[in-house]
């Protein structure tokens, strides 16, 4: 399919000065908001003004969009649970959501699964090349940029850039891959994810392909209800566009190939050395991690996938046993039986873990092999089956073990 | 519409950071506060369900005063009468009032000057006695105060930590992620704990198991060690401690065999342990209630102290001797002078101390001498007022504490629910707790964070403050209690303890994380790090301690063979009034256990999960058994978190003479199989 892609910015001079990139997104917002398409927009503000403590938010009240105007890149809320646990909390039944790509293919997942009515939807996508995670973002601001974190009012990353500007108009560049050799920089799943551009959203907004004019930003429709929004915004008046060039489209898709690219190289460095494990050696390296749990259901509370009302891990389901740290083995390991297929690598279980587990990682390690052998990537597209839900021939003929629980050994040695 | 709001956990003093989700001013849910620096967005298993308790159905909502036996709804202006009624008769020594590590720190300062200038007695105590006043009685000759002296968060600088009596996996979860993320850099781990809980058996590298009430003996050991190879830190004892003489004559006297065989921990482990630790660039010994509740409590903590001292491990983020805390407050409500032998800001009862506060607050004659301690308040005084704490669960000895209570001519309980200690009140008062009013605590590591009002309190319920200040106003002293708001409070407590000076509710709240005392002035950025220069005593050197091993006060016999220690769950709080209330958590672990090792088990015939008589001397309970090599054969433990099975039935009420503290950790118990 021919894409629909545009460069827009809002046709308000204020509405274009405020937002990032000519404001294109808040105008799109207000749009459906005025004009009643939708009753609320989720998205994401800074709360008392903190660029660090990003909060999900509804907002009906079109004069509160300005808020939010703007991207955050040091904070990580969870805009795909917000939705699954507190939409049916409002009388307002249809939202805009305002997402990155892997809030939006959380979403996605579970509208399959019949918890979010992807009908009652838009989802306004937004390019994403990962986030820190707060405390680690206001350390990397005074150890490495030297700078009070308040004094931060934008950040960028751009080719491997992070550059951040300050209240006084200065701004201060480093190398991303220095930042996180140094312990800093984006969330390990973000340096891993090769999912940029938001398709699977009804928009894809982002700056990419429109440098030449910062008040531009590149919208790339994925829907026909995208489409619509477009066509009723540019009437209404609320945004203009113009069509990008060849050379703006050539280079948007460069740049996210070279992300995608830096993705990659990302999972083999992580994921080699587990690979080079044997299997018995592999199973121990995951069970010693476990063995660190505490059972706060941190993980299972976080991802945005985990939505069964009676969740079989609960105490009261007898399926594990209660009352001890760690748990069985059994407890990470149903998780992971139950998630893995469908991870959209968020790294939501990892941030919340208070005991450091490598969860993110155990994720995608497995949701890269699945995602190969049934050809399928959690959150692309509404009509393809999550893998536990449906059968392909090849899964006879799979010789290939994860992880061989037969070997679980150590957890017993521990015991004695 | 629907709104985070961000606050601080409930439960213990680690402090870290929630978001509670609110919609039409009810709780309906709870999100990860990221940006937190305590927690940077995880939780516990408590913390993560901690606001259900606030929804109890039977939250207490009216004030209560028992009639013709029984606890009848009343007014306030009644249940505060029948109070005056009694109290304006009483001879001060003869009143106590138990405040609670759940307090603010307006409460509890409300709280003492209530006790000191109402009643005009010391008679103010606090739980914290129950768990750290060794803490104060050992650190404060030693170093010369009782507090962490680094951040919390700089925990994880440390290359070899000491974890001592702390099972700090289950009871502090997050200064485990700290010692979590020491271990990937490198650090040692070295656990002294006689169990082979989940912190000696997923966190330690070196698990010193030692016979209960042996800490001396394994710490003298450990310094003999070091001394003996010329590991000390010779510079640091030079230029910063005293009495090094003294504890070499006193430690080269040791014999190395006898101390092994007192321990049972092998010398070959404690050489191992010793030598880590001295090598340490940065070396921290965290401990709580192991090293504590007993009756050497005080001379656990110097020796403790003096390991630390003799190393150098001071004066450095990640060094240093760490009480934890267990409550919210249990740090707050001591420094706001809930002991009977301190004022605010720790000031010594004396005739000065009282005219100094006689001058800020504007009264005379207040009391300048210590009045009892809270077990002896228990028994010593004919009129009680217990705040947010509940001696029937908590206190040792319960069936002494019972009649003790129910002899009372008036014992007033205010709560938040009608706990086991205020089922024998004759008057109860509803209290708000948390997220229900405003005020500030202070958390492990002198750690101020404030906590906001999000939700209304149930019913008539009310702030602590709030209705201590009525029933001053009852009593004739709205002169001295007229704050129209908590933060007029915290203002006084600037006033009266310096080090709070610089910390204001506008700055608690722009600071995630709150500021760490001393924080003198509203410039200063507050102190992470305590101790760099000089230590708190009148000479600011550490004092180094010669102590010996003493025996428990109650070991074991034939009579009563097995020592019982008592402890915590990670699933559960305290005396359960919370956290059994919050369906996750009771259904994790919803009855009372022992753990017996198996060899015992077998011996006795006893199968997991069979229910047993476990009896000492003062009581008995029925109990299911959890068969586990956590324990050795001679020891049991029982959690003190189930009415039903009350652990507190059977310890023993012997006090450290230091400290005031009961012998917890140790005590000869009996089983019967039937």
């Amino acid at each position: 399919m021919s894409a629909e892609m545009y460069l827009a910015k809002a046709s308000d001079e204020n509405m274009c000065e405020k937002g990032e990139d000519g404001g294109a997104v808040t105008s799109l917002l207000r749009y459906l908001l005025e004009n009643g398409i939708v009753g609320a927009v989720l998205t994401i503000k800074a709360r008392n003004g903190n660029r660090y403590d990003g909060v999900p938010t509804l907002i009906d009240d079109p004069e509160d969009l300005t808020d939010t105007a703007g991207s955050l890149h040091c904070t990580t809320p969870n805009i795909a649970r917000f939705a699954r646990e507190y939409l049916e909390e409002i009388s307002e039944k249809k939202i805009a959501v305002v997402c990155k790509p892997c809030d939006a293919r959380a979403i996605i997942e579970l509208a399959k699964r019949e918890q979010l009515n992807r009908d009652d939807l838009t989802l306004i996508g937004l390019n994403c090349t990962g986030s820190i995670s707060p405390v680690t973002a206001k350390k990397m601001m005074k150890d490495e940029f030297y700078v009070e974190p308040s004094e931060v009012i934008k950040e960028d990353i751009d080719e491997g850039f992070l550059t951040i500007t300050f209240k006084d108009g200065n701004t201060k560049t480093k190398e991303l891959k220095e930042l996180e050799e140094n312990g800093y920089g984006r969330r390990e799943n973000c340096r891993r994810c090769n999912i940029n551009i938001p398709r699977m959203a009804d928009i894809a907004c982002g700056k990419w392909g429109a440098e030449e004019d910062e008040d531009m930003t590149f919208i790339e429709i994925c829907s026909d209800k995208g489409s619509d929004l477009i066509n009723s915004a540019i009437e209404g008046g609320y945004i203009q566009i113009q069509k990008p060039s060849t050379q703006n489209i050539r280079t948007r898709e460069e740049k996210n190939n070279a992300e995608i690219g830096r993705a990659n190289e990302q999972r083999k460095i992580d994921f080699g050395p587990i690979e080079a494990l044997d299997i018995r050696e592999r199973l121990n390296y995951w069970v010693e991690e476990f063995n660190k749990c505490i059972k706060c259901y941190g993980c299972r509370d976080a991802c945005p996938l985990c939505y069964c009302e009676e969740c079989i891990l609960e105490p009261n389901r007898e399926f594990i046993g209660i009352g001890r740290i760690p748990p069985d083995t059994l407890f990470p390991l149903t998780r992971l039986s139950h998630i893995a297929d469908s991870c959209v690598n968020c790294g939501q279980c990892e941030e919340v873990c208070p005991m450091d587990l490598p969860l993110s990682k155990l994720f995608s390690f497995l949701n890269d092999r699945l995602s190969e052998m049934f050809d399928y990537t959690p959150g692309e597209n509404m009509d393809d089956t999550p893998p536990l839900a449906s059968f392909h021939e090849n899964e006879i003929n799979i010789e290939d073990t994860i992880l061989d629980v037969t070997s679980l050994s150590i957890e017993k040695s521990k015991e004695n | 519409m629907i709104d985070y709001e961000s606050t601080i956990c409930p439960y213990c003093g680690c402090g870290c950071g929630i978001n509670l989700v609110i919609k039409d001013g009810k709780i309906i849910g709870q999100e990860p506060w990221k940006e937190h620096p305590v927690n940077e967005g995880t939780n516990c298993p408590k913390g993560r369900n901690a606001y259900q308790f606030l929804n109890s159905e039977d939250r207490l909502k009216k004030p209560l005063v028992r009639k013709d036996g029984e606890l009848k709804e009343t007014t306030w202006d009644n249940a505060l009468d029948t109070i005056t009624d009694k109290l304006k008769d009483v001879k001060p020594e003869r009143f106590g009032l138990l405040a609670s590590g759940k307090n603010t720190n307006e409460d509890a300062y409300v709280l003492q000057k209530f006790a000191r200038v109402v009643m005009g007695t010391n008679n103010i105590e606090y739980c914290g006695r129950l768990c750290h006043s060794p803490t104060a009685s050992g650190l404060g000759p030693t170093v010369g105060s009782g507090v962490m002296p680094t951040s919390e968060l700089d925990i994880e600088t440390s290359d070899c930590i000491i974890l001592a009596g702390v099972n700090i996996k289950e009871n502090f979860p997050m200064l485990a992620m700290r010692v979590i993320r020491a271990k990937k850099k490198g650090a040692t781990v070295i656990v002294i704990d006689p169990r082979k809980n989940a912190t000696a058996r997923y966190l330690g590298d070196i698990h010193l198991q030692l016979k209960s009430g042996t800490d001396v003996a394994v710490l003298n050991v450990m310094m003999k060690i070091i001394l003996d190879q010329g590991l000390e830190d010779t510079a640091f004892i030079e230029s910063r401690t005293t009495g090094i003489e003294e504890l070499r004559e006193h430690l080269s006297s040791l014999e190395m065999e006898e101390m092994e065989s007192i321990s049972k921990v092998p010398v070959d482990k404690l050489e191992e342990a010793a030598l880590r630790f001295a090598e340490a660039e940065r070396g921290c010994i965290i401990f709580n209630q192991g090293v504590n509740q007993q009756v050497t409590g005080t001379d656990n903590v110097k020796a403790v102290a003096s390991l630390a001292l003799i190393t150098g491990q001071y004066g450095k983020p990640g060094t240093g001797v760490c009480p934890t805390r267990g409550q919210i407050n249990g740090e707050g409500v001591g420094e706001m002078g809930c002991l009977t032998v301190f004022y605010p800001g720790f000031k010594r009862v004396s005739e000065e101390v009282a005219h100094e506060f006689g001058e800020i607050w504007g009264v005379k004659d207040l009391p300048s001498e210590p009045g009892y301690t809270y077990i002896k308040m228990l028994y010593e005084t004919d009129i009680l007022y217990i705040v947010g704490t509940n001696p029937m669960m908590s206190a040792p000895d319960v069936n002494n504490v019972r009649k003790a209570l129910e002899d009372k001519d008036l014992l007033i309980v205010q709560d938040i629910f009608l706990t086991e200690t205020a089922e024998l009140a004759d008057v109860v008062l509803p209290a708000a707790t948390w997220v229900e009013r405003e005020g500030v605590h202070a958390y492990v590591d002198r750690r101020v964070q404030k906590i906001n009002k999000i939700v209304d309190a149930p019913g008539d319920a009310k702030p602590d403050w709030i209705i201590t200040c009525m029933l001053a106003e009852k009593m004739g002293y709205k002169e001295y209690f007229d704050y129209t708001s908590s933060s007029e409070i915290l203002d006084e407590i600037g006033r009266a303890f310096p080090a709070y000076a610089g910390i204001d509710y506008q700055r608690l709240e722009e600071n995630p994380g709150g500021l760490l005392w001393p924080c003198p002035n509203k410039d200063h950025p507050g102190t992470e790090t305590f101790f760099t220069e000089k230590f708190n005593t009148p000479d600011g050197l550490g004092h180094l301690q010669v102590v010996h091993h003493k025996p428990p006060a109650e070991a074991p016999d034939n009579d009563y063979p097995y020592v019982l220690t008592t402890g915590r769950s990670i699933f559960h709080y305290h005396t359960g009034s919370m956290s059994r209330r919050t369906p996750r958590l009771d259904k994790e672990e919803p009855k009372a256990f022992v753990q017996i090792n198996p060899s015992v088990a077998s011996e006795r015939g006893i199968k997991d999960k069979d229910m047993i008589t476990l009896k000492s001397r003062r009581g008995s309970i029925r109990i299911k058994a959890r068969i586990t090599n956590d324990v050795q054969e001679g020891l049991l433990f029982v959690p003190f978190h189930f009415a039903e099975a009350c652990a507190n039935v059977l310890t023993n009420p012997e006090l450290d003479p230091n400290s005031g503290m009961p012998e917890y950790k140790i005590c000869a118990v009996k089983l019967e199989v039937k």
